[in-house]
């Protein structure tokens, strides 16, 4: 309030000295009829109030010359030996010097007021501003839509043509030129961590005052922020994207499987009845169907053990109950072979061990059909377990041809194919590598030594435990 | 078993002509398990959704149901639950998923069996054999009659196992899981079942002991325990004793 109407009166300077001086002007009119009765004091304390308040809102020029007439005036009509300026006593000059500090000290207290309340009026704009700006850059919806309104902001009260954000990555590929009086750039940086840069255009020189500099910094800041929640929402959505994406892989895995495996059964249904009516090539096409029934389970399996898919259940499980289903697993495959299990007559606890019983089982099968696959005919395929420190230890021994030293890391490569061995063989040499990939999967490992007197040993390495029932 | 429903054997029927229901949204597969199944006597009704599937489940009787997985509108899974709940005929499950979630799923369903594509006719025939010679056999235990399988005698009434000419002794968690076993002969029994028939359901956790149970019964019956005749495997699944050897 004060504020306002001291401002109102500095605007219209003739008022107030018309004001003030006609006041000081009817008190001594009103004083003089009572000059006689009434105490000089009370007069000059009077004064001192036109003094003061005429100070207070006219500034020191208004001040200086009210207080300079009150002493005239006061002096020539109140002090005796009236209507002269000859001094009295000494102490009337107390009177002169009394307005003249009330007067200063009263300028100077208002212009200090003035002053404060000035900055708190801009303050009190700055924090309204950024309150808004923070409003608005919380309501836009899209994180890019904030900060554009940041930029705008700052674009709009700095009256410059452009504000734009350089990020960071994109500050070493931009060869503009920076050092120019019509460019000015504000580093972006959050937590200690520079994110890019705030660029000010302007077709003229850009001279930012010390409280324009200070809003930049402030809104700068902002900048980051918007910045900062725009690479976030983007790497949230990137995130959201590969997680799509697997779900895809993974029901994309589900549907080819059952896409290859209806026909397959159509194909294998057709073939059979074909072999009714005694067509030689009848029993090929069912072979065919069930070996390519064998490929699309091999490579749905490697993908979703490439894509860490696999789903591992470990569980308390016996190694008789493994072999067996295993050996059961086979039989249909066998063919003239023979599969020899080799197991020690006092077994009478059985073989424990900790792990996935169906992948366990998927990856014995494979080394049992890889061993069988490779046996001369005659030669049995020799199958045993037993307990090896921590593991129990599935060994699959057959008298193939072996695999060469060269070759002994490469047998367990997906697609791996034994140098000199026909594609009649069967599969797609995937076995090996599922049948280690699973092992592996659940702590254990599948191993190949040459075994004595010629062919291999594959053996399949799983946790065991102890068990007392 | 749950079945509620009417009963569902066709007694109208003579002994070799059956009903058949099969319900599969391939024209392809419903003509392959026609071939593979049907007699020139037996009736045959098709579907290709699951809600006609149950309409015709409920209006026809079928002594059998061939059940697809991935129907168009109902959820294979839950088509076999509603199926179960109406009828105690075998339902055999045609899946192209092979995870043993999903069969372990199945079972608990209330199907009997269930066979994974790509499979042969034979395959289907020999299971559906199985499920129907299953279905007609007197439901439950009977304590006067011991069961045969094979050279293996049980007396469920004497709680005797004879093997051949020698008795075989049995501690009684190892008789309750034959017991368990025997009396369900051609069915797949989840490993959750047979926990739920042997320990019950309140019992600590001995569940994950069922493996060794299993080793060391089959040591006792079995002729060749690393190659099961009786019990057989199902492998991530649970257990089944083969009646067929």
């Amino acid at each position: 309030m004060l504020g306002t109407w001291a401002a109102r009166m500095r605007q219209r300077p003739v008022l107030p000295w018309f004001l003030w001086l006609g006041g000081l002007a009817a008190l001594t009119v009103a004083f003089l009829p009572f000059r006689g009765h009434v105490d000089k004091l009370n007069v000059a304390l009077t004064f001192l109030l036109v003094v003061l308040g005429g100070s207070a809102a006219g500034g020191r020029a208004l001040g200086l010359t009210l207080a300079g007439t009150a002493y005239l005036d006061f002096h020539y009509f109140f002090v005796e030996r009236y209507d002269s300026l000859v001094m009295a006593k000494p102490m009337d000059w107390l009177v002169l010097v009394a307005f003249l500090v009330t007067s200063l000290v009263a300028e100077q207290l208002l212009t200090r007021a003035l002053e404060r309340a000035d900055v708190a009026r801009l303050r009190a704009e700055e924090v309204e501003r950024l309150a808004a700006l923070g409003s608005e850059t919380l309501h836009a919806g899209r994180a890019e839509d904030a900060l554009s309104r940041i930029l705008d902001v700052i674009r709009a009260e700095l009256r410059v043509d452009r504000c734009d954000i350089i990020e960071r990555g994109d500050i070493s590929r931009r060869a503009e030129p920076w050092p120019d009086a019509r460019t000015f750039v504000i580093p972006l940086v959050v937590r200690g961590r520079s994110v890019g840069l705030l660029r000010l255009t302007h077709s003229a020189p850009i001279a930012l005052a010390p409280a324009q500099r200070r809003f930049v910094e402030v809104l700068s800041y902002y900048a980051a922020l918007g910045l900062e929640r725009v690479h976030l929402v983007a790497e949230a959505e990137r995130a959201d994207a590969f997680r799509q994406a697997d779900a895809l892989k993974s029901a994309l895995i589900a549907s080819l499987s059952h896409d290859l495996r209806t026909p397959l059964t159509t194909i294998k249904a057709l073939a059979s009845r074909l072999r009714v009516r005694a067509l030689p090539e009848a029993a090929s096409i069912e072979e065919e169907a069930d070996r390519l029934n064998r490929l699309v389970t091999d490579l749905l399996d490697l993908s979703r053990l490439n894509a860490k898919a696999m789903p591992i259940r470990l569980e308390l499980n016996t190694a008789e109950d493994l072999i067996g289903a295993a050996v059961q697993r086979v039989a249909g495959t066998v063919g003239s072979h023979r599969i020899v299990i080799v197991h020690p007559d006092d077994d009478d606890e059985p073989l424990a061990g900790e792990f996935d019983f169906v992948q366990s089982l998927r990856a014995l099968v494979n080394l049992v059909e890889n061993a069988l696959k490779y046996s001369p005919a005659g030669a049995p395929v020799e199958l045993s377990a037993a307990r090896v420190g921590a593991h129990v230890e599935f060994r699959v021994a057959d008298r193939g041809p072996g695999v060469a030293a060269s070759e002994r890391e490469r047998v367990f490569e997906p697609f791996y194919r034994a140098p000199g061995v026909t594609a009649d063989v069967g599969g797609a040499g995937l076995g090996l590598a599922i049948a280690s990939r699973l092992a592996a999967e659940q702590g254990g490992a599948v191993r190949h030594e040459p075994r004595p007197g010629g062919g291999s040993i594959f053996t399949l390495s799983l946790c065991a435990t102890d068990v007392t029932l | 078993m749950t079945g509620v429903g009417p009963p569902s054997r066709g007694t109208a029927n003579p002994d070799d002509a059956r009903t058949v229901l099969v319900i599969e949204d391939e024209q392809k597969i419903r003509d392959i398990v026609r071939d593979a199944l049907c007699e020139p006597t037996d009736r045959w009704f098709d579907a290709g959704t699951g809600a006609d599937g149950l309409a015709l489940a409920i209006a026809e009787r079928p002594d059998l149901i061939v059940l697809d997985l991935g129907l168009p509108d109902l959820d294979g899974l839950e088509v076999c639950r509603q199926l179960r709940a109406i009828t105690t005929v075998p339902i055999v499950v045609l899946s192209a998923r092979h995870t043993e979630r999903d069969k372990v799923a199945l079972l608990d369903a209330g199907a009997d069996d269930y066979v994974t594509k790509p499979f042969g006719p034979h395959e289907l025939q020999a299971r559906v054999r199985a499920q129907l010679r299953r279905a007609r056999m007197p439901a439950g235990p009977s304590d006067d009659q011991p069961l045969v399988i094979g050279e293996l005698v049980v007396d469920i009434h004497r709680r005797t196992v004879t093997r051949g000419d020698s008795s075989v002794h049995l501690t009684p968690t190892e008789w309750s899981l034959l017991i368990a076993l025997a009396t369900n002969p051609g069915r797949t029994l989840t490993h959750e079942q047979l926990f739920d028939a042997v320990w019950g359901k309140s019992y600590g956790q001995p569940q994950q002991y069922l493996r060794v149970y299993i080793t060391h019964l089959r040591k006792k019956i079995e002729v060749e325990p690393y190659a099961p005749k009786f019990i057989v495997t199902e492998p991530g699944v649970g257990y089944r004793f083969e009646v067929d050897r």
